[in-house]
């Protein structure tokens, strides 16, 4: 890991980002590759969660004291650090054009894509839990629809073009995989095997679409199919875990509010959801199970009931008859 | 009360021609015999006085004893629009009045009541004779003039010196739609700068058995404390008036805050505020004000408490908190140049609550804020005013964010603070009116004073109270004393004074000097 570039600035940092949920720190795909950036860099620093601003621009940002670095500033929380001196891991290679055009490439064709499966390829499960599942319901509710309408905005998706803007989405974003995976090769890092601003934008990017996005996502499906990306992705995040996990004592560092069960690789995970996922089946069918089988018993009952009725009756008539 | 007096006269000489003479009265039977007997005789001047006569006696009789009357039937006349039994509920009193004077007092109320709904140009009522064969009966005529034209309007520009600041208001107003006493009002108000609210809203004066008016509003409103605290605040909101009566006012509030900050210069701890909020508050305001005079208060006492909670309803999520306010004032007069002697004391605590409530920090907007120079004698209602501080200028604050533009002025933003607010707030003041002895001022109210005030506003969530002592929270106060000269207007007060600021702490904004304030009681 590379040595923090440390400026003037040697207060500790306090990052802001929304919520921890799908075994991630965070899983805003605008927050996490800063979170592992911060990680990458081995930068003490405390994590804080803003819950109730999912249509900030400022979030992430990173504070400490009277500086802040904003996310909708200066080319983003990363781009900021480096500027100011704080955290830079790309002294040796920003200027190189490769790197340039690979960082460009995700930051807006892999940035597309994720926002399209986010908001409107998906039926926004995902979105609602990452940035919505703490405020209030009719807020929530209405932030979202605000959302979704101003992503389809930005990706310019009207009715008409729908289907080809997301085919032309999904083209991009293959295209992008492919690339990627062949730059990695083998390797652990994008380059020279240190690590880089890029390694964070893409780890950030590869997470949430692997963890939080849903198993039917198109975008992980194509992602899957570039098996070194994910395998290098699940060793990064094996590898910040155990960082994450082993600092649980330093109060200076902070914990994801899920158990280290959720941080276990890809492999050992997806069993795991897939089994709670059969679970949560068997349960409503044994449920079904246990309705039908009331009612067939209550069913039986009254029948039962019925004809001992209908037999008294009938052996009182009987008898009435026979009396007669 | 004059519309009313005359058809009440008519009444008496309605009674005395055709009641009067059924009821069990020998006395006044003997005497429309004898008129009877004597008209053909009288002369229409006679008869004038004679009539008179009798109406003086009549006045007499109702002055001296009770006359017993019952009311047969009450007609209403002149409403088109106005639903009946809008105007029925609120002369319901008169009903059930068992004598003229009960039955007179009732209509005075009557008419008052429906004067007061603000949707007929003139109500009369008139106490018309029963039908002869019920003696001792009356009927009541309540005639009402709907208001011709339903729509009103105002529209105005106001400035504030003191906040170097004007606003643009204007607000319609819609009478009677649906004839059920029903107001609607929209308005808008754009303040450059500063507030802006646009609202609509609807007061109907009888709302199924409720027997207070009931007042819903929406409204959007926007406040800009950049220059203080570096937010902004925009809420859309419900608001229910569900008990409004003399002393007691019960009101629900829904709403939908958000705090942002355009400028990107927040403190920490504003920052970690900023977002979204639902705000669901209930809030109770018992007031009881027995001073001779709001502007210029020279005998009497007045109470104010209010007490708030948030978070009851319809989310879990939604913003937790209670929040209790008092005010108590006292005027003491002095008995020499209308001299008086107002004292008043007010304090307020912030809480919240609900799980881990005792780490969590209170929400800004709800925080109490002192400061600014509106005059502690008028504005009546919790600790808000301290005399010779800035608007939001005293109590626990934060630098904002540190911005280099450049290396040559690295010092130039490191002042400037946002101030955050308290969840404890005291204050006190002591204030010495008197008449000047210049006849010109006396006439037109113009006066002196001498004040003195005092406030604190301490932090005491997020485990502050742990650390919370007498002797802190007693340095924590800051005062300030004074003299001015004040104007009173009809609308509102204006005061010059020369504040001397006795006690403050490192980064509160105050000055000594010549100050304005202008203080509405409303």
């Amino acid at each position: 890991m590379e040595e923090p570039i440390e400026g003037e600035h040697q207060q500790h940092l306090t990052l802001v980002t929304r919520k921890s949920c799908f075994g991630l720190p965070t899983a805003c795909p605008s927050c996490l590759p800063v979170y592992i950036y911060l990680k990458l860099a081995n930068v003490p620093f405390d994590l804080c969660y803003n819950l109730t601003f999912p249509d900030s621009d400022q979030i992430p940002y990173v504070d400490s004291d009277t500086y802040v670095a904003y996310n909708n500033e200066k080319g983003g929380v990363i781009e900021s650090l480096k500027e100011d001196n704080i955290v830079n891991l790309d002294s040796d290679v920003q200027d190189l054009p490769e790197w340039v055009s690979t960082i460009a490439m995700i930051n807006s064709w892999l940035s597309d894509a994720m926002l399209y499966e986010l908001w409107v390829g998906s039926d926004g499960s995902s979105a609602h839990k990452i940035y919505y599942s703490d405020l209030p319901w009719p807020i929530g509710k209405v932030l979202y629809l605000k959302q979704v309408y101003t992503v389809k905005q930005l990706l310019g998706i009207s009715k008409d073009n729908a289907e080809r803007r997301e085919e032309e989405i999904y083209r991009r974003a293959t295209i992008a995989y492919k690339a990627l995976s062949t730059r990695l090769g083998e390797d652990s890092f994008f380059s020279d095997n240190r690590p880089t601003s890029l390694d964070a934008i893409f780890l950030g990017h590869a997470l949430v679409t692997l963890y939080a996005l849903p198993e039917t996502s198109v975008l992980r499906g194509k992602l899957l199919e570039q098996p070194n990306l994910v395998i290098y992705a699940d060793k990064h995040k094996a590898q910040l875990l155990d960082v994450a996990s082993s600092s649980s004592s330093d109060p200076s560092s902070s914990i994801p509010r899920r158990g280290p069960s959720n941080w276990s690789s890809k492999p050992k995970s997806q069993p795991k959801r897939e089994r709670t996922q059969e679970e949560k089946f068997f349960r409503r069918k044994a449920k079904y199970f246990l309705i039908t089988q009331m009612v067939a018993v209550l069913v039986f009952l009254s029948l039962l009931g019925g004809s001992d009725d209908t037999e008294a009756d009938d052996a009182d008539g009987d008898e009435g008859f026979d009396y007669e | 009360m004059a519309k009313e007096d005359t058809p009440i006269t008519e009444l008496e000489q309605d009674d005395e021609e055709d009641d009067f003479d059924d009821e069990d009265d020998e006395q006044e039977d003997e005497e429309e015999e004898e008129e009877e007997e004597e008209e053909p005789v009288l002369t229409p001047e006679s008869r004038k006085r004679a009539e008179r006569a009798r109406m003086e006696e009549t006045f007499h009789r109702i002055s001296s004893e009770t006359v017993p009357l019952r009311v047969h039937d009450v007609l209403i006349k002149g409403n088109k629009k106005t639903k009946e039994s809008l105007i029925e509920s609120e002369i319901e009193a008169l009903k059930t009045a068992n004598s003229v004077q009960e039955l007179l007092q009732a209509a005075a109320i009557a008419n008052a009541r429906l004067q007061k709904l603000d949707v007929f140009d003139s109500v009369n009522i008139t106490l018309d004779s029963g039908p002869p064969e019920l003696p001792g009966t009356c009927n009541v005529i309540v005639q009402v003039l709907e208001t011709k034209n339903p729509i009103t309007g105002d529209i105005g520009i106001f400035t504030k010196p003191e906040a170097r600041s004007w606003s643009f208001e204007g607000s319609l107003k819609l009478k009677n739609l649906f004839g059920y006493g029903d107001l609607w009002d929209g308005s808008l108000s754009y303040g450059w700068d500063q507030t802006s609210e646009v609202s609509a809203g609807v007061s109907l004066p009888r709302f199924m058995r409720l027997f207070t008016p009931v007042m819903a509003r929406i409204s959007l409103l926007s406040q800009d404390w950049l220059k203080f605290s570096s937010y902004k605040e925009r809420s859309l909101g419900l608001s229910l008036g569900l008990l409004s009566t003399k002393n007691h006012d019960l009101a629900y509030n829904l709403s939908w805050r958000t705090l942002t900050d355009p400028s990107q210069m927040a403190s920490e701890s504003i920052r970690r505020q900023l977002g979204h909020g639902l705000l669901s508050h209930l809030k109770y305001t018992f007031k009881i004000d027995r001073r001779n005079s709001p502007l210029r208060p020279t005998r009497g006492f007045a109470f104010v408490a209010a007490s708030q909670v948030g978070g009851i309803f319809p989310d879990y999520r939604s913003l937790r908190f209670v929040r209790q306010e008092f005010d108590i004032r006292y005027a003491l007069p002095l008995g020499f140049a209308r001299a008086a002697l107002n004292f008043g004391i007010a304090g307020g605590v912030l809480f919240p609550w609900g799980s881990e409530f005792m780490n969590k920090p209170t929400t800004l907007p709800d925080r109490f804020f002192l400061g600014g120079n509106s005059s502690p004698v008028c504005t009546l209602g919790g600790p808000t005013s301290l005399l010779g501080f800035k608007t939001r200028g005293l109590g626990p604050s934060e630098p904002k964010r540190e911005v280099k533009k450049s290396s040559e002025d690295t010092n130039s933003d490191t002042c400037e603070r946002d101030f955050l607010g308290g969840d404890l707030a005291t204050t006190a003041f002591a204030d010495l009116s008197f008449d000047l002895p210049l006849k010109v001022l006396r006439d037109s109210n113009i006066h002196a004073h001498a004040f003195a005030c005092a406030g604190s506003l301490t932090k005491i969530t997020e485990n502050s109270f742990r650390d919370f002592s007498f002797q802190k929270y007693r340095d924590s106060f800051r005062c300030s004393a004074g003299f001015g000269l004040i104007v009173p207007t009809k609308l509102f007060r204006m005061e010059v004074n020369y504040c001397h600021i006795l006690r403050q702490h490192e980064h509160d904004q105050a000055k000594t000097g010549v100050q304005f304030s202008f203080s509405s009681p409303l």
